[in-house]
């Protein structure tokens, strides 16, 4: 049994396909991507080094960066505590309801599966004024015009400007059924001992959901967080679909922009240095929420 | 599922009663854009800027023949089929055989290499979209069916391997070791042990896998030109883009690119969900 | 080590694995069925038939979906070189939206893959494939007497670089100002000729009640257009921008802005996000008076909305008091050049060709709207009532200039002057939006 177990040949020709592509499609050009970052690079000429100069251009000059690290970060926090608190309440709700759990549950994921191309387009004319709900307020003669209600993709005032709060509510309604079904799951294997102990000892449903619903479902919690934060900070297809960045580059997040530097204007350098930054953002928090939130198994 | 032990009182149902309420609403909030864009869909275009949400009074099937022949979303979907077939049996193949040798096969650098599998979750695709880009296009690539499904079957393998390494590791030693002992080969072990054993599991990377392939746009976008060859997200995509005008039926061209999802996921919502649920639980 | 050993063997049995994968693939059972049979349907490459050279030509709009009159009319020139040439030549379109277009084109062209002949404007885009030799040089193809048949050899001028010419002008659009008679006519506004006069004949259709002018913000260039006329109206010389002898903040930048800003007040109100199809179907379906856009516009318009043709009426941009000459035009043409890799010159010169003969020329001006850059003889009487009165704009125009965006040093450039004008628009003092396209000029271009 052992030797078969270590049989080399057999384990190479396992995991090489994987292995090999793995290095070939991801790892390596990860490695290019930072060769590239440091170069000026327009993909007509070869790639020609230039230090630092891209990351100092990006992080001090450009005015479209500094917009789109804060429309993502501000959708990274707005996602991971929205769904957090969304995820648990729906959670809560289904797991305690005793009729038509599985339909609520399906109704609620089913965003997740379909394109968020498709549904970003969707979107967009909902809260297009001549079309969407402006119009419907206006047909109930909330306005008297559709112009004259909340301009929902194209207003700019405020830090956080109104269409960003718009896509992120969206992202919410497209992704919380995700988070759902994952502590769904979670509370659905915690054992009933535990609940039963403590509504003798006289905790009644609220009570017992926080002290022991929460803590025990926390490593998914971290999961569930990792996965909102990485998902957030990728965003494009919403957002490419309801503003393509607009009005005049407020929606811009940092996908967005690399899409544009990279494809648009032909800088592969800049935009490397842009897919770089987006890359440590992404490894950051995965460390961060697996530091802070995560924390030892507890045994169910 | 935890039972309720608190007896029904006064207090009890009303707060289930809110509950339900509160539930209700939001299927609404889910519910009412889609049937919103379905009536839409059928809608004349004229009337449909006089009053957007009137009921159709008549039904302009038309829309959708414009929308299927002159958005190519026909030939858009069979693209976006062989894609992810192509890629679904190639991930699900690939990623469990290399979950099955770190998941029961005794080597020093299977930890590493789980390690390193597991890193590609935590990348995002727009990191190598530009040397990825420049690589394939190259090698002519760019602009084939073939150069979106090797990096969605790249980027298919981190979770296909995690969930399936899950799945092999719940495989019971003593099967193993009964099939070693009747003198089968590491593979035969492997092809007719492991494999069918893990059924849920490919069920479950499958369906990941075939929805996150199904509606990604950023690659196919910077990848496909041809018209012929582009896939459902990038062909809606474009055709709503440019004719700003004609909503009908772009709302046509919506409800054709969601419909089909939408049907599958009714039929087997139940499996699916539990589905979704077991691989991200497992993992 | 040893786990480096693994991994080097690993990757040399790279060639070999994946010639396994076939077979591997067959053996575990039924649940995996074989991958091998779906690959090739992937890999339909495009041969060419027997003897037909096949070519591309890349577009901006989508020739089947549009209702633009010009679209249709290249759709025509596609149908009749593929009729005509049939087992010879073959071409195909790639079509994208507008918005999108040098982007995949960019694509292309960094995959070596640059289509055999791509429209595109002359200006910094065209720089783009000029000098890194991807346009061809096209003087030998126009000695045939082809070059003849143009109207003057100044319509080459934005293709021609160190006297060689890259790019065949289509047609030429003039921006100006399109109006509804009927909104103006029933607020009592006059057609203005200067600054102060279109002020008024704004206030006096809001007055009535009307959404004085269209506009799209989203679509920057279009609000960009109007700051470009404004700044050329003020005086500006574009010139001396670029040697230095005066920054943006000239005067004349600086009045242009806070014109802008008189002028926003008169906007639709969905002025920043609305694209320019969804400002331009604002127009022709009567929801504002006034459109401010090139002559393009007119086979939109009346493919989109004939009816609107009689209510339809254009003035040239009014004049700044004490300003520049206000009889200069922005004028623009679609252009076409060829990919210097291109395998088959014959063919694609072949096609250019027809976008240039009487039918095509014809059409441009009778249906489309637009100026016919060849001698073509064109029957007045069809062709829409607006190309008359740009025509008639045209002839008395004492000059020409390009768009903004597309006269500056690069395509960058152009992008930041647009977003300035964006940003003042949306509100940004005018101070801070300038110095980003000085900000610009420093960094990259003085």
């Amino acid at each position: 049994m052992d030797k078969l177990l270590r049989n080399k040949k057999a384990i190479v020709l396992f995991v090489a396909p994987a292995f090999i592509l793995f290095t070939l499609v991801l790892f390596i050009p990860i490695l290019q991507s930072v060769y590239y970052s440091f170069c000026d690079y327009d993909a007509l000429t070869p790639p020609k080094w230039v230090g630092l100069d891209n990351y100092v251009k990006l992080l001090t000059k450009d005015k479209t960066m500094k917009i789109a690290l804060k429309n993502s970060v501000f959708f990274m926090i707005f996602s991971c505590i929205s769904q957090l608190i969304m995820g648990l309440v729906l959670a809560g709700f289904l797991t305690n309801i005793r009729k038509g759990r599985n339909l609520f549950k399906n109704i609620y994921y089913l965003p997740c599966v379909l394109s968020s191309a498709a549904l970003g387009l969707l979107w967009m004319f909902v809260f297009t004024p001549k079309l969407g709900i402006n119009a419907m307020l206006t047909s109930f003669g909330v306005f008297s015009d559709p112009t004259e209600g909340p301009l929902w993709l194209m207003d700019i005032k405020g830090y956080i400007i109104l269409p960003m709060w718009v896509i992120a509510f969206v992202a919410l309604w497209q992704y919380v059924g995700q988070s759902m079904m994952l502590y769904m799951a979670q509370i659905s294997g915690i054992s009933n001992d535990l609940y039963e102990a403590s509504y003798i000892d006289g905790c009644g449903k609220g009570k017992s959901f926080i002290y022991i619903t929460l803590p025990l479902i926390r490593p998914m919690v971290a999961t569930a967080m990792s996965l909102n934060a990485i998902g957030s900070l990728k965003f494009f297809d919403l957002i490419y679909n309801m503003t393509e960045g607009g009005p005049n580059h407020r929606t811009e997040v940092l996908a967005t922009h690399l899409y544009e530097q990279g494809f648009k204007y032909f800088k592969y350098g800049y935009a490397s240095a842009i897919g770089v930054v987006l890359l440590v953002l992404c490894l950051l928090m995965t460390f961060l929420i697996n530091k802070f939130v995560k924390m030892d198994n507890y045994e169910m | 599922m935890n039972v309720e032990y608190g007896k029904p009182n006064t207090a009890g149902k009303v707060i289930n009663v809110i509950i339900y309420i509160f539930l209700i609403l939001l299927a609404a909030v889910y519910l009412l854009p889609l049937l919103w864009v379905v009536m839409t869909s059928v809608k004349d275009d004229k009337i449909l800027m006089i009053s957007p949400w009137a009921f159709p009074e008549q039904l302009m099937w038309g829309n959708y023949t414009f929308a299927w022949t002159k958005g190519h979303l026909g030939g858009a979907t069979l693209n976006s089929f062989i894609v992810c077939v192509v890629t679904l049996v190639l991930s699900m193949l690939i990623g469990a055989m290399a979950a099955f040798a770190i998941s029961r096969m005794r080597w020093k650098g299977s930890k590493l290499m789980m390690t390193y599998f597991l890193t590609g979750m935590m990348i995002p695709v727009h990191c190598v979209l530009i040397p990825l880009f420049t690589k394939f296009a190259g090698v002519k690539l760019t602009n084939n069916l073939v150069g979106l499904i090797i990096p969605y079957l790249t980027f298919s393998l981190p979770i296909t391997i995690f969930i399936m390494t899950g799945f092999f590791d719940s495989i019971p030693d003593e099967l193993l070791e009964a099939a070693c002992i009747d003198g089968c080969t590491i593979y035969k072990i492997f092809a007719t042990i492991a494999l069918p054993l893990a059924k849920t599991g490919f069920m479950v990377t499958g369906l990941m896998t075939f929805v996150a392939n199904w509606n990604e746009l950023l690659l196919a976008m910077v990848f496909i030109s041809d018209e012929s060859k582009k896939t459902l997200p990038v062909s809606l995509t474009k055709f709503v883009g440019p004719y700003n005008t004609n909503y009908a039926q772009m709302f046509a061209a919506i409800v054709i690119a969601i419909v089909p999802t939408i049907v599958v996921y009714c039929a087997f919502a139940n499996q699916i969900v539990e589905g979704l649920t077991a691989g991200a639980v497992k993992g | 080590m040893k786990n480096f050993k693994r991994v080097l063997a690993s990757i040399l049995s790279a060639g070999m694995m994946l010639g396994l994968l076939a077979g591997c693939a067959a053996a575990p059972a039924a649940s995996t069925p074989a991958p091998a049979a779906e690959a090739p349907a992937a890999e339909e490459a495009a041969p060419a038939e027997d003897g037909v050279q096949e070519i591309t030509w890349m577009f901006w709009d989508d020739l089947e979906a549009t209702s633009d009159l010009i679209s249709l009319g290249y759709k025509d020139v596609v149908d009749r070189f593929n009729k005509d040439y049939e087992g010879k030549y073959h071409v195909t379109p790639i079509t994208t939206n507008l918005e999108e277009y040098y982007s995949k084109l960019n694509a292309l062209v960094a995959a070596n893959q640059t289509p055999d002949v791509f429209i595109v404007s002359p200006g910094p885009n065209l720089d783009v494939y000029v000098n890194p030799g991807v346009a061809a040089v096209l003087d030998d193809y126009l000695a045939d007497g082809w070059k003849d048949t143009f109207t003057s050899d100044a319509v080459f001028s934005g293709g021609t670089y160190d006297g060689k010419i890259y790019a065949i002008p289509l047609n030429i659009a003039a921006a100006c100002v399109f109006y509804n008679t009927e909104m103006f006519e029933k607020a009592g506004a006059e057609v203005p000729t200067n600054w102060t006069e279109m002020l008024d004949a704004c206030e006096k259709l809001q007055a009535a009640g009307y959404t004085p002018i269209t506009i799209s913000a989203g679509t920057a260039w279009c609000l960009s257009m109007v700051a470009g006329y404004l700044c050329d109206r003020n005086g500006l010389d574009l010139d001396k921008i670029a040697s230095h002898e005066t920054d943006w903040f000239d005067d004349k930048v600086v009045n242009a802005a806070n014109q802008i800003v008189e002028l926003s007040k008169y906007f639709q109100k969905t002025a920043a996000g609305d694209d320019n199809d969804i400002a331009t179907a604002a127009f022709y379906n009567e929801e504002a008076a006034i459109l401010i856009q090139g002559s393009w516009a007119i086979g939109q318009i009346n493919g989109a909305n004939p009816e609107f043709e009689d209510k339809c009426g254009v003035f040239q941009f009014p004049a700044i008091e004490g300003g520049n000459d206000p009889n200069r035009l922005i004028a623009k043409s679609d252009s076409l050049a060829m990919s210097s890799a291109t395998k088959y010159p014959e063919a694609s010169i072949a096609f250019m060709k027809y976008f240039t003969d009487d039918i095509a020329q014809r059409y441009t001006a009778e249906k489309g709207g637009k100026i016919p850059v060849t001698k073509v003889e064109y029957d007045a009487a069809v062709a829409p009532k607006e190309l008359a009165y740009v025509m008639d704009i045209f002839e008395n125009a004492s000059g020409t200039f390009g768009f903004y965006n597309e006269s500056l040093a690069d395509t960058e450039a152009g992008s930041t002057f647009d977003n300035a004008f964006v940003e003042i628009f949306l509100g940004t003092p005018i101070e801070e939006a300038l110095q980003e396209i000085q900000d610009y000029y420093e960094a990259n271009v003085w």
